[in-house]
């Protein structure tokens, strides 16, 4: 949670009676997202109770109750599960990756030349996580036998984050390597990891990313103290959520930002929206 | 100023309401099979209150998997003091479902068109889900206490995806008469359900 206060200290930058005067247009999500995240904070950290809240949000079952019936189909139920899966494995992934971040001595190990390459090439030259990822994807299969999967792309594409998540292992190996968690704003959002290397090369994974249309991509930007944001490159992400994004020229600096934003086109100078994921590059932990 | 009356419950916790806790405890603990139950108990609503909203069978695929997905991967931090788990999980899934709308309509250039009136509230056959907290004749009972004006409003602002202002611009009533008309209209519904 943000500690965003106004200077006359109202939560969220709102007084209870502009809550009050807005409270059915939150509860049936008619304001601005950033309105909708300032009456949250507010709520979440306003010493008065805000009854009118509950109140009317009590009602907005009837909303729903008021709705057509519509079958999805049943392919998509194999998506999410085939999604679910996949994640379960990354967490396990993630977990690696603090392990390793706690023993910085194990770096170093199996490297293999730095470059721009496609998640799918990177991540078959990870011959310390190539046993991992085959395991993980046996695992995958039996796990997903009963729920009749039926397209075997889809499985691939959930596991998408896992082969980007390996190949910023492969950064963060390195010895000297800056790594970066990164983390949505608000708490719950976009999710990923970063790595650094001291030749200034930056992989980044990331998760649970909306995905784009049209034009859209996501940009990642390098801020360096008060710097403005440096462009570092756009990618775009497809129904998994998953994206993942090579750039060089990064400075291995502790300290240094890494944001993401979602953009209307690619080839953008500057952000023109809040980041929807932010990390800081930390240096690995003194063993 | 907060009203008199205090936000109770429409209704006490229910059967369902503690199987879904108790799925919700499962898929923090990271088994899938509660999440393959979550969503069958809910993939029919989830997915109606998606296309209502997006009127798109694959926008409305998306938003449904991304809300599950985030049901999943935010289980353990769901506070069970919220409400219950399907009203939370199906405000994930009109919050997406809203934000998706929203997006598209920033990118996509809407010709203009003729305007039919919002539909009227349809009342679908009984849902077996809803009949376990609402019944039929009680959710009818609860919109037929909207004036015209109010259905609008609530229709715009819920399925619509319009934000309050741009509700006021149009229907051209004045912001502070669209807040009137939504607040006015969910607290008439609601003294139709109060015990």
């Amino acid at each position: 949670m943000t500690d965003r206060r106004l200077p006359g200290g109202q939560p969220g930058g709102l007084t209870c009676d502009a809550v009050r005067d807005i409270a059915a247009s939150f509860v049936l999500d008619a304001l601005p997202e950033a309105e909708m995240a300032a009456v949250r904070e507010h709520l979440a950290t306003c010493p008065e109770p805000h009854p009118e809240i509950a109140e009317l949000a009590s009602v907005v079952p009837v909303l729903h109750a008021a709705v057509r019936p519509a079958e999805p189909p049943a392919a998509l139920k194999d998506r999410i599960m085939a999604a679910a899966a996949a994640d379960l494995e990354a967490r396990d992934r993630e977990s690696d990756v603090e392990d390793m971040l706690a023993r910085p001595e194990t770096a170093g190990a199996a490297r293999t030349a730095p470059g721009a390459r496609p998640i799918s090439s990177a991540a078959g030259r990870q011959p310390r996580w190539s046993w991992a990822l085959g395991i993980a994807a046996v695992l995958a299969i039996v796990l997903l036998g009963g729920w009749n999967l039926s397209l075997r792309s889809q499985l691939d594409d959930a596991q998408a984050y896992q082969r980007a998540v390996a190949a910023v292992l492969d950064t963060a190996r390195q010895p000297g390597a800056l790594t970066a968690v990164m983390a949505a704003p608000s708490g719950e959002g976009p999710t990923g990891f970063a790595a650094v290397s001291q030749d200034g090369q930056m992989r980044i994974a990331m998760r649970q990313l909306a995905p784009t249309t049209g034009d859209e991509v996501y940009e990642a930007w390098m801020i360096e103290g008060t710097d403005a944001p440096v462009a570092l490159g756009g990618f775009r992400v497809g129904a998994d959520g998953a994206g993942y994004l090579e750039a060089t020229g990064v400075p291995p600096q502790g300290g240094l930002v890494l944001a993401l934003t979602r953009e209307p086109r690619a080839g953008m100078t500057a952000p023109s929206s809040d980041p929807v994921s932010v990390g800081t590059a930390t240096p690995p932990a003194s063993a | 100023m907060s009203e008199s009356r205090g936000p109770l419950p429409l209704r006490v916790a229910t059967v369902a309401d503690d199987a879904d806790r108790a799925a919700l405890e499962r898929i923090a603990r990271g088994e899938l099979g509660a999440l393959d139950d979550l969503y069958e108990r809910y993939k029919t609503m989830a997915y109606s209150i998606a296309y209502r909203i997006t009127n798109d069978a694959s926008l409305a695929e998306d938003v449904v998997q991304e809300a599950f997905l985030g049901a999943w991967r935010n289980a353990a931090r769901y506070i069970e003091g919220r409400g219950s788990v399907k009203t939370w999980l199906l405000s994930i899934v009109h919050h997406r479902a809203i934000d998706a709308v929203r997006r598209r309509r920033a990118t996509v250039e809407l010709p203009e068109r003729e305007e039919a009136p919002p539909p009227a509230f349809r009342l679908p056959d009984v849902w077996s889900e809803v009949s376990a907290t609402l019944d039929a004749d009680e959710v009818r009972a609860a919109l037929a206490a909207l004036t015209d004006v109010q259905r609008e409003a609530i229709e715009l602002a819920y399925f619509g995806g319009l934000t309050q202002v741009e509700i006021a611009d149009k229907t051209g009533a004045p912001l502070g008469t669209v807040k009137s008309r939504m607040r006015l209209g969910l607290l008439a519904m609601r003294k139709v359900l109060s015990p």
